[in-house]
């Protein structure tokens, strides 16, 4: 089966975009795809690079990128949001004149027809959050 | 003319309020366009979308809304694509003075 | 795109207007499936039928109305837009003081219209 996941809920907020990275790593285990994660509103604070957490804490940020290196899984956080929040990689931060760029590597920025487009050849798609 | 400052590094304005068609003639000339009649229309056109949904058209809606104000004729991608080469909603927003996209479309 | 089957996409609009900014996501992606050429309808469902209101203030928010956003959609081709019939009558709201024509929906109506859809987004 292939899934795409759409997360809408940012990681401080209720356990949406947990349950979401939980989902896709145990899908891939179990021999599934999952043929993109798009992150949408409040969702996209999944992709920013400059949290810190109590180290007795786990840092929802290592689940992503853990899926990101080691199952290629593409992470793309809508670029409309993203801007609203802060959250720039390099090259939104030099067209927009801003001092960082914010966004974890594992992540990329893109814009909805990369969800439309992910959705349109899976088999499922599956909102977290929101 | 406003100084280079008006503009970002992309050659939109930094403040639309800056925006008059002697500033669109300038937008225009930067991106190798000079306007003629037919340019004034969709550019006017693009304003009045603009205050009317509080948002820049997608190339789909514009085509349609041209063919609503202004006719069949005028009412065709191709139509679009001779006055403003390359991307029509685009590059007609940007000498219309609207906002600058976020590439979200 | 690599679309092999054409899917009926559902569209669930739930949030109200301003209240951050989920609502305008929702109605950037209705837009930008419209763009694609996507088969897509909407659904306004509880609060978020209130984005349908005609004359929201959003300017005092220093935000974008988007009831005016939305009177776009016939201009995407986006002609099925249902609403949430209980969700009106809550809010005591006139099918006809909305920016858009719509269909109202009971309840046992949106099941059927879920149950109907190849796709359902919600948000």
């Amino acid at each position: 089966m292939i899934y795409t996941l759409l997360v809408l809920s940012s990681p401080g907020a209720g356990h949406g975009a947990r349950t979401a990275a939980d989902f896709a790593l145990t899908a891939i285990g179990r021999g599934h795809t999952i043929n993109r994660v798009f992150f949408l509103d409040e969702g996209v604070d999944a992709g920013c690079a400059a949290v810190v957490y109590p180290q007795d804490e786990s840092t929802p940020l290592d689940n992503w990128a853990a899926l990101a290196e080691e199952h290629a899984v593409e992470l793309v956080l809508c670029i409309s949001s993203a801007l609203k929040r802060g959250l720039l990689d390099s090259s939104e931060a030099q067209r927009y004149d801003k001092p960082a760029a914010t966004v974890h590597p594992a992540f990329s920025i893109g814009g909805l027809g990369q969800l439309i487009e992910a959705a349109a050849g899976a088999d499922r798609l599956m909102t977290f959050g929101g | 003319m406003l100084p280079p400052g008006a503009f970002d590094r992309e050659g939109f304005l930094r403040n639309l309020q800056d925006w008059s068609p002697e500033v669109a003639q300038q937008i225009a000339a930067a991106e190798g366009i000079e306007l003629e009649q037919a340019h004034w229309e969709i550019i006017e056109l693009l304003r009045d979308y603009y205050a009317r949904f509080d948002s820049s058209p997608a190339m789909r809606p514009l085509v349609k809304y041209c063919a609503q104000q202004l006719g069949p004729d005028k009412g065709k991608s191709i139509y679009l694509l001779r006055l403003f080469p390359g991307s029509p909603a685009k590059i007609g927003s940007k000498i219309a003075g609207l906002p600058k996209p976020d590439n979200c479309l | 795109m690599g679309t092999s089957t054409r899917k009926r996409q559902l569209l669930v609009l739930r949030h109200a207007p301003y209240h951050g900014a989920a609502a305008r996501a929702a109605v950037d992606l209705a837009l930008a499936m419209a763009a694609f050429e996507q088969d897509v309808e909407l659904l306004f469902l509880g609060d978020g039928v209130l984005q349908l209101l005609k004359d929201q203030a959003a300017d005092a928010l220093g935000r974008k109305s988007l009831g005016r956003i939305l009177s776009s959609l016939p201009l995407y081709d986006i002609e099925r837009v249902y609403v949430d019939a209980a969700a009106l009558a809550r809010f005591a709201i006139a099918a006809d003081a909305l920016v858009l024509p719509v269909e109202p929906l009971a309840e046992a109506e949106i099941h059927a219209l879920m149950n109907a859809c190849d796709q359902l987004v919600s948000c």
